[in-house]
């Protein structure tokens, strides 16, 4: 089966013509999104294109240490956008979550190339880097999700954060309803995902596999691993920037620092 | 028990509270009295750590600060003004700090805590109601219960009065006196309400930043 239909330029065209629809209800319901959209497609095309030119480099060249800084530099974007959406102070915790992303990123992508593709070249650049991009940016959306639900459920309910602590809680135990909130926010949304993949949802993964040309029971097993790799190093991640921020985000007396939240 | 010494409290540079001393004896029940706004919750914020300061904090002999701040808490039972839990059940509010490994030592049965309900008129069929189905009232009786039974030598309270009425007020001060005699509690509470103050061992008036007066209304000894 492994055959790819390539996409020639004539029906690249003919796909994003699509885009007219939306477009049209966009326009006709006045909701100023047009120009935004038209922008962000625009901006979606040029920044594929030149990171696709980059790979095509990148993957020729494969150097296990230009792949590794690679990842470092996509940690670095991924943590500096995580820090603007979630509006946390950077000096606070842009150290721990670009420790967490690529703790994490790495250690799970080399897990699923050393372990369960049995590569023997773990930093291969056609493995390592869309498995690592791929982990990074779930991580992003789930860290982002949990540590507003965190930061801000601990700000926003002083009165029971210091109900805990004054009645002899650790600053772990009183901040853990918190992390309870936060990992439910963020992680529910995956394991619905997971329940009803394959019959309201078709994974893009596997779908990306059966139109790149592989068997669909290759592609099942692929899916099954993502899913589980991006659960696990998410949750990886969360845990490791919690843990650090602690240390920085709080005193000694348990007092959430006021610069830790802008 | 507790002993503050020189106490100062300022809010971006606005003195909130200047230079009190005072000192809670254990099985003694005193009362932070003063208007809204003029800085009892602060000084009971300040015990528990949570709110800067200048002068010495004491608890049974041990100055509060970084280092001894986790051990001093354990020493405390601490409940806030109209607090509201997000817990679902008054069962899980009720054993919500007994969760703490501070705490485990002393949870108490079902049955201690309903005889201690009785002495606040709380009735046993309130420990399976929805937390959102019961009053004000009751929520601050039930949650003075369970600081009374977590077994500490220390008990602070803001404003437990706020939403009862005269009767319950009587019958939380009556629980105040039988923690501080029977066992042997501290307790310092933040209120305005006359019948607390009229009620206490000590009071701390507090009337402003420069003007700090302590008066006892009940004979005041070692």
């Amino acid at each position: 089966m492994n055959t790819v239909t390539e996409i020639n330029l004539l029906g690249l065209g003919l796909g994003l013509l699509l885009l007219l629809i939306p477009l049209f209800v966009l326009y006709k319901c006045r909701t100023g999104l047009v120009h935004s959209t038209l922008s962000a497609t625009a901006r979606m095309i040029v920044q594929l294109w030149l990171i696709g030119l980059y790979l095509q480099y990148l993957f020729a060249y494969d150097v296990w240490w230009v792949n590794l800084i690679w990842g470092i530099i996509m940690t670095f974007v991924a943590t500096g956008t995580a820090i603007q959406r979630t509006r946390l102070n950077p000096k606070m915790l842009g150290f721990p979550m670009f420790v967490a992303f690529l703790i994490s990123a790495i250690l799970i992508t080399l897990y699923f190339i050393g372990l369960v593709q049995m590569e023997q070249s773990v930093f291969t650049a056609r493995y390592f880097i869309p498995i690592f991009g791929l982990l990074l940016g779930n991580m992003l959306g789930v860290n982002v999700l949990a540590l507003s639900t965190y930061f801000e459920g601990i700000r926003r309910e002083q009165q029971m954060y210091r109900y805990l602590l004054g009645n002899g809680a650790t600053l772990w135990e009183a901040t853990l309803p918190f992390l309870r909130q936060a990992i439910v926010k963020a992680f529910n949304p995956c394991i619905a995902n997971m329940a009803v993949m394959g019959l309201v949802a078709m994974p893009g993964t596997m779908i990306g596999q059966i139109l790149g040309g592989s068997d669909p029971s290759t592609a099942i097993k692929y899916q099954i691993i993502i899913v589980v790799i991006t659960f696990v190093a998410s949750m990886i991640s969360l845990m490791v920037t919690i843990v650090i921020a602690q240390h920085r985000c709080f005193d000694a007396m348990g007092r959430l620092k006021q610069i830790a939240v802008n | 028990m507790l002993q503050i010494s020189n106490l100062s409290i300022n809010y971006d540079g606005k003195s909130i509270v200047n230079d009190l001393s005072f000192l809670v004896r254990r099985g003694e029940l005193v009362c932070l009295q003063g208007k809204s706004g003029c800085g009892k919750t602060s000084i009971l914020n300040c015990i528990m750590g949570f709110t800067p300061y200048t002068g010495s904090i004491t608890m049974d002999g041990k100055l509060l600060n970084e280092s001894t701040v986790d051990e001093l808490r354990r020493l405390v039972a601490y409940v806030p003004q109209e607090l509201a839990l997000p817990q679902q059940t008054v069962r899980e509010m009720v054993y919500l700090p007994y969760q703490l490994k501070a705490n485990r030592h002393s949870q108490p049965s079902e049955d201690t805590v309903f005889e201690e309900w009785k002495r606040l008129n709380l009735d046993a069929s309130l420990m399976d109601m929805s937390a959102s189905a019961i009053s004000g009232g009751q929520r601050q009786r039930i949650m003075l219960s369970v600081a009374g039974l977590l077994g500490k030598s220390l008990m602070l309270v803001d404003e437990p009065t706020s939403a009862l009425d005269s009767d319950n007020v009587q019958l939380v001060l009556d629980y105040f006196r039988f923690l501080a005699a029977s066992r042997n509690m501290a307790i310092l509470v933040a209120s305005h309400h006359q019948e607390i103050i009229r009620g206490c061992d000590m009071v701390v008036r507090i009337e402003g930043t420069m003007n700090h007066k302590t008066r006892e209304s009940h004979e005041y000894g070692d």
